[in-house]
């Protein structure tokens, strides 16, 4: 008598221990995706993309050659037809109303002035859909900005946007700060680029243009990039006593789920820092205990 | 006549609970704080105005403090910063006070599962009615506070002090 086929019991996974709880730190869309390329429009760049395309086309061209050379000797040996020779693909005429504009060289009086005026410090010009870029070494910013502001032939009055942007992929910076100046005596509107290492302290626009205050502690809040001499240099946005620069590219944005939120009295200080400052422009020092 | 004709004294008096008269006009007289925090708060306005008319339900009448107010629609997005605030206006608010979650970012955080946004605000406050919607249409509002209306009328003081009377004993 054969044992009857006993089928294996299904397996039955284990009932998670506690509460059915997500977890954030392992869901797919907390994974942060590295970027692997470097989206900094500059004319260099471009030019050797361009370079480069020229020439992977001519690569490709001369194997198509040498390829009919070979098949032709090998039909002439075997005494067949000769094959058909290559015809060179013309390139498609590409439609530029769909392309987006790509940088150009700089014909534009204000970024030749600018050239002119800062030598070397300036590394790079160009235009791009009839906007004005200059990249700047990162130590002459201070010099460029009073030099927009105060030379007759420039006169950018107003300092409009300043942002930054953060660029893991690149090999010899992490982030680039731009500056855009607009000039309303003139109509003109102008960018200025630097290109900083991580850690690196760049000098504060704000004794030049007050305006930089704000925005540049939303940098700071934003991406960790400290201003040196800037008057306040703390966070605008998120909390106080918030960890991490949130448009850092490795910074997860989503998903951090439920979280327990701390209420303290004075989060990072905050309270305590203000009362200085009225006291101090009261003329109080509340720092020193009173003398008796 | 087999008809029971009510005498003079059911003539000229109500029988009722104090309860029931406390809270017959407490949802009829309900404050809310002036208090927005994202596109939500458009809506609130708008059942505030004249079309909507929220002051048909006696809810009409927006303190700028929290202290004359009895009601906080939570009206948008609550985020981390935000968080403290509302926990002081909320504290500062005096008994009786309810709380309307409203919009499903305050309900549960809506679209921002991001690192910013608390996950809706019953994570720092009591709420008493959630209203679905991004944003919900002050018809849905108003239902809400009719749902909270309802709640008040069926409150009992000795459910709310319950925790207290047991602890006197």
């Amino acid at each position: 008598m054969t044992e009857p086929i006993i089928p294996p019991a299904p397996e039955v996974p284990e009932a998670p221990a506690g509460p059915y709880v997500y977890d954030y730190a392992a869901s797919p869309q907390r994974q942060v995706v590295m970027p692997k390329t470097v989206p900094l429009p500059s004319y260099r760049t471009y030019l050797a993309e361009v370079k480069a395309a020229a020439e992977a086309d001519e690569a490709k061209w001369k194997k198509m050659q040498a390829d009919y050379e070979t098949a032709k000797a090998k039909a002439e040996a075997e005494g067949k037809d000769a094959p058909k020779p290559p015809v060179r693909p013309v390139p498609r005429k590409d439609d530029n109303d769909l392309k987006t504009p790509w940088p150009q060289e700089a014909k534009d009086a204000d970024l030749l002035l600018l050239q002119e005026l800062l030598g070397a410090k300036v590394e790079e010009i160009f235009e791009q859909a009839g906007e004005l870029t200059c990249q700047l070494e990162k130590s002459a910013l201070h010099e460029a900005l009073l030099l927009c502001r105060d030379h007759e032939g420039l006169r950018y009055e107003m300092l409009a946007d300043q942002s930054a942007t953060h660029y893991p992929a690149a090999s010899d910076f992490a982030y680039s700060v731009v500056y855009h100046l607009t000039s309303i005596s003139r109509r003109k509107r102008l960018r200025l680029r630097i290109l900083v290492p991580e850690g690196f302290v760049p000098e504060s626009a704000c004794s030049v243009y007050p305006s930089a205050n704000w925005m540049e502690r939303e940098i700071f809040d934003m991406l960790g990039i400290s201003f040196a001499n800037h008057p306040d240099m703390t966070r605008i946005l998120c909390p106080d006593d918030w960890e991490g620069h949130a448009l850092r590219k490795d910074y997860p944005v989503v998903g951090w789920g439920q979280r327990d939120v701390a209420f303290r009295e004075d989060r990072g200080g905050m309270i305590e820092r203000i009362a200085l400052q009225k006291a101090g422009q009261l003329g109080i020092n509340l720092k020193q205990p009173k003398a008796d | 006549m087999g008809v029971m004709q009510p005498s003079a004294f059911e003539q000229i008096l109500i029988t009722t609970k104090v309860e029931k008269v406390m809270n017959w006009s407490r949802a009829t007289s309900v404050w809310p704080v002036t208090f927005g925090l994202a596109c939500c708060a458009i809506e609130m306005m708008a059942a505030g105005a004249s079309r909507f008319d929220f002051d048909r339900f006696g809810a009409g009448i927006f303190r700028a403090t929290p202290r004359q107010a009895d009601l906080m629609i939570i009206a948008g997005t609550v985020t981390y910063k935000m968080a403290p605030v509302i926990k002081t206006l909320y504290d500062q608010m005096p008994e009786p006070k309810w709380v309307i979650a409203m919009g499903s970012c305050a309900t549960a955080g809506g679209p921002f599962d991001s690192y910013h946004t608390i996950q809706g605000v019953d994570k720092i406050i009591p709420v008493d009615v959630f209203i679905p919607g991004c944003p919900p249409r002050p018809e849905s509002l108003i239902y809400g506070f009719m749902k909270l209306q309802d709640k008040i009328m069926t409150s009992s003081l000795a459910d709310r002090y319950k925790d207290i009377f047991e602890e006197v004993g």
